[in-house]
């Protein structure tokens, strides 16, 4: 263990922080007299959805922001190892930045150089900040490497990013962070683009070196989960402000600011199954008190039937590898082996696994993307591939990231009734209409059809894309992590919407996600794959709460639950 | 993780295959080579033949119908087409391409030795208009927005709109007849002041769309997250240039000189004209008027296998550059 920090004094004092974007012809609000500090060795999280103005205090701790395109009033202070970043120039805060505070962020797929060795990206920053040769950079590297648990640090560090997983990245990310030695590191999202057991592995992997090396660490996310895992202290941010703060138990435990509670309370852990949860958005305009946005309750919905809707039976699906001299294929990489799946009508099925177990694979296949390699497949008794167009209308899909699923150029009324071009052309006017109809299905203002996709809210994007689905009158919905790329409350919304579309409609959803606590929230009945295999198989509540396979097990222990925290305390 | 079934060299049975399979990216290189040549002489044959009667062009016009028989049965013209494809495709598979019929000389080496005039200015075009360009690109993509930057970019823009046989038309006038610098016209293997004013001029023809590509794609680069983790670990603005970004933008600077370079090949009879530079571009179009065949025929085989050479080199550098395209097909 290093002896503590020599400066005497919190490693981070930020006084009366506002900062605001300068953009041609508008200022954009981004921090509202901000005050926080961090204390040496302390693990503080700073939690809030997108937009909250996290990561902007973040990046401004090193003064990463285009400094052309930031106003800062007079009268804040930003202390950082009692040095004013606000005054420092460019040159001492090259010097700072990876020495003495060092950073982690959140896509481990792109934050390395795609064309740079592990090595060539290691060494450079010990150069810089160590003035270490070649073979002291390589030996400290190497060490740092293994202290991230990789059982082989020489081929990591041989490596390109590409070759590497993104949990072996982020260990190499984090083992850059360290490895100068700082007294500060500012880990933005780091585990948010992780499975949740790698995720278990790196939250401990960091939380592990820096009780070790007496580091502080800010940890920014949007997960009380994590924040509950592994920080000491917790800063809650709200619209560019800092609404409460506290040791992690006390704030989670007993949250005193309102949007602290209705961030909880939209969270689906610990929730009835398929209750209303609450909206943050109902919770802030009630004026103050969350509880008087009661929730509505959900439409009773209808009893799943027995009569099966949808049946999988020895589903495979491989894509060709490798090729021979005359193109053909001579090597498979299979995605989906031998899986059997019965989906009855009206039921919501959740398949769960983590990246790359084929679950996306098997909904691709299902509208027809990708085709079956081997088995077959049965919607409402025929083959799926025998359908006419008319059935196969009634199975539609929905995609994880509404930003990039929705044509940008094509207006609101455009993207949700396109379904209804195929084949057939009805006129603008026609279109119009149905598209104002699904807008009041799922929630949208009805004039605002004409619209384009940049001018909707994430929350937004992802009701278009369920009203385009929608739009040809579907009884089976597949959902493909439809709410992974939302925040906690607006998830919220999402996941109401859909248990009342199901309701009112009789919808049967095949839901795709690898958040246990959403799944156990909208599902009856829950499959686990894992390597292209369906593991388990049974009602939500079973499998989730006392799974028999031991990879269900593994997921469940790794997934990061504030229950299971405050236990364990 | 999906399972990769396939089973790759595990043990000592793997060292012929591994051989096979290094071999494999060269022999389907070399397959989709033939496929090409085949085509483009196939499709060159039956062109010529319908744009003129080659035993005319060999007699003359003023030639009796008894010459032209004796020509016809001579060069077994008086055959089938179809044997008379079939006797082309054989010869040319022995790459016998026939003599010019402007100057009895064998056609393919008369091709490749105008060729070599035709690379010389196409290396020295080349490596001037990198030499300029990319570094110009990368200052320009580096930081677009600010003023000075945007002024340059206007200008070179502009100039992207000059054809290159003004600039030829106003460094002649300016080099060779103002100031009696330089010579206008000819070339000579080893006088250097003959190469000065076409290599500027192609040179220059070709460095605006190189600057804006280089240019764009430095711009694009600098948005990615590596710059960013780059800055957050105290890189110099230099080092973000060079060391980080400009190698990731190389990728669409070397398709575009792969391009070029390609289309010096045949379209550099203006330049070679201008300068009585007598290389493949100028009798490209000398033979054509004079339906020279065998030497078009010659010309378009030669073309054809250089540009292929110069794809596979875009392709090679594109693996050096990036190590993702790597193991594609390995």
């Amino acid at each position: 263990m290093n002896a503590p920090s020599s400066a005497t004094g919190p490693v981070v004092r930020i006084e009366n922080l506002s900062l605001a974007f300068v953009g041609q012809d508008q200022v954009v609000e981004a921090l509202r007299g901000i005050s926080l500090h961090i204390d040496a060795g302390e693990i503080v999280g700073l939690v809030g959805e997108s937009g909250s103005g996290k990561s902007v205090t973040a990046m401004n701790l090193l003064r990463l922001l285009p400094r052309t395109k930031v106003q800062i009033p007079e009268g804040a202070t930003v202390n950082v190892l009692n040095q004013d970043v606000l005054k420092m120039n460019e040159t001492a805060l090259r010097t700072m930045r990876g020495g003495e505070v060092s950073m982690i962020f959140q896509e481990p797929m792109t934050a390395l150089n795609p064309v740079k060795r592990v090595r060539q990206q290691m060494n450079e920053i010990l150069q810089r900040h160590q003035h270490l040769d070649e073979t002291a950079a390589e030996a400290l590297s190497l060490s740092l490497l293994k202290d991230m648990k990789i059982s082989d640090p020489a081929r990591v560090y041989n490596a390109y990013p590409h070759e590497l997983s993104g949990g072996m990245r982020q260990r190499v990310m984090i083992a850059m962070a360290f490895s100068c030695k700082p007294k500060l590191i500012v880990a933005d999202e780091p585990t948010t683009a992780l499975d949740v057991t790698v995720q278990a592995q790196i939250l401990n992997l960091l939380k592990d070196r820096a009780k070790a090396t007496n580091t502080a660490v800010l940890l920014i996310t949007h997960d009380l989960a994590v924040v509950a895992q592994i920080c000491d202290r917790v800063y809650v941010m709200y619209k560019g402000k800092i609404v409460e703060e506290g040791a992690t138990r006390a704030v989670i435990g007993n949250p005193q600011h309102v949007y602290t509670r209705a961030l909880l309370n939209a969270l689906p852990e610990g929730k009835a199954p398929k209750s209303r949860l609450e909206t943050v958005a109902a919770a802030m305009i009630e004026g103050g008190t969350a509880e008087a946005a009661a929730p509505a309750p959900v439409r009773a919905s209808r009893p799943p039937s027995d009569k099966p809707l949808l049946e999988i039976v020895d589903a495979t699906v491989s894509y060709a590898s490798r090729f021979d001299m005359l193109g053909r294929a001579i090597g498979y990489n299979t995605a989906v082996d031998h899986v059997s799946l019965t989906i009855n009508e009206g039921e919501t099925v959740s398949l769960v696994g983590e990246s790359g177990c084929g679950k996306t694979s098997l909904a691709n296949t299902l509208v027809g993307l990708v085709p079956l390699s081997g088995g077959q497949i049965k919607y409402r008794g025929q083959d799926l591939a025998a359908l006419d167009a008319a059935t196969r209308r009634e199975i539609q899909i929905v995609f994880q990231d509404p930003q990039s699923s929705l044509d940008p150029r094509w207006p609101l009324w455009r993207l949700v009734t396109e379904p209804l071009t195929v084949g057939n052309s009805p006129g603008r006017a026609a279109l119009c209409a149905a598209a104002a109809d699904l807008c009041g299905m799922v929630g949208l203002d009805r004039n605002s059809i004409d619209r384009l996709p940049h001018e909707f809210s994430g929350g937004q994007r992802q009701r278009i894309a369920v009203a385009r689905a929608l739009s040809v009158r579907p009884r089976l919905l597949l959902l493909d992590e439809p709410t992974s790329a939302l925040d906690v409350s607006v998830q919220a919304q999402i996941l109401n919407l859909l248990l009342d579309l199901q309701a009112e409609h009789g919808l049967t959803y095949l839901f795709i996600s690898h958040n246990v606590s959403v799944v156990r929230h909208i599902s009856d009945r829950v499959a686990v794959m894992y390597q292209g295999k369906i593991v388990e198989t049974g009602a939500a509540e079973q499998v989730l709460t006392r799974p028999t396979h031991e990879y269900t097990r593994t997921l469940m222990d790794a997934v990061p639950s504030l229950e299971k925290v405050f236990a364990n305390r | 993780m999906s399972t990769v079934v396939d089973t790759t060299g595990g043990g000592g049975a793997g060292a012929n295959r591994s051989f096979l399979a290094s071999a494999m990216p060269v022999l389907l290189q070399l397959r989709r080579l033939a496929f090409l040549l085949f085509f483009v002489t196939t499709l060159l044959f039956f062109l010529l033949r319908a744009a003129g009667d080659p035993a005319l062009v060999l007699a003359g016009t003023d030639a009796t119908p008894e010459q032209l028989a004796l020509i016809r049965a001579q060069y077994g013209l008086d055959k089938p087409l179809l044997v008379q494809y079939l006797n082309y495709m054989w010869n040319v598979l022995q790459l016998d391409f026939g003599k010019s019929l402007a100057s009895g000389e064998n056609a393919l080496l008369k091709v490749l030795d105008m060729l070599k005039r035709t690379l010389h200015l196409a290396f020295m075009a080349m490596t001037l208009s990198s030499a300029i360009a990319i570094p110009i690109g990368a200052w320009l993509g580096f930081r677009p927005e600010t003023l000075g930057r945007r002024i340059v970019g206007g200008i070179v823009f502009v100039f992207q709109g000059i054809p290159g046989y003004v600039t030829a038309l106003v460094l002649i006038q300016f080099l060779a007849v103002n100031l009696r610098l330089l010579p206008s016209l000819g070339y000579g293997p080893l006088e250097w002041k003959t190469w000065i004013i076409p290599t500027i001029s192609l040179a220059f023809f070709m460095m605006p769309q190189l600057i804006r590509v280089t240019a764009a794609n430095v711009a694009e680069a600098m948005r990615e997250d590596y710059i960013r983790t780059a800055r957050a670990y105290g890189a110099s603005p230099m080092q973000l240039l060079w060391r980080h970004a400009l190698p990731n933008a190389l990728l669409g600077t070397a398709a575009l000189l792969g391009t070029q370079f390609a289309m010096m090949m045949g379209g550099s009879a203006i330049i070679e004209t201008i300068f009585s530079w007598p290389g493949i571009g100028w009798l490209l179009l000398e033979s054509t008027q004079t339906l020279d065949f065998p030497v078009v025929q010659a010309e378009a085989f030669v073309i054809a296998v250089l540009v292929f050479l110069i794809n596979a080199l875009v392709d090679l550098s594109f693996r050096y550059l990036d190590p993702r395209l790597r193991n594609k097909e390995a």
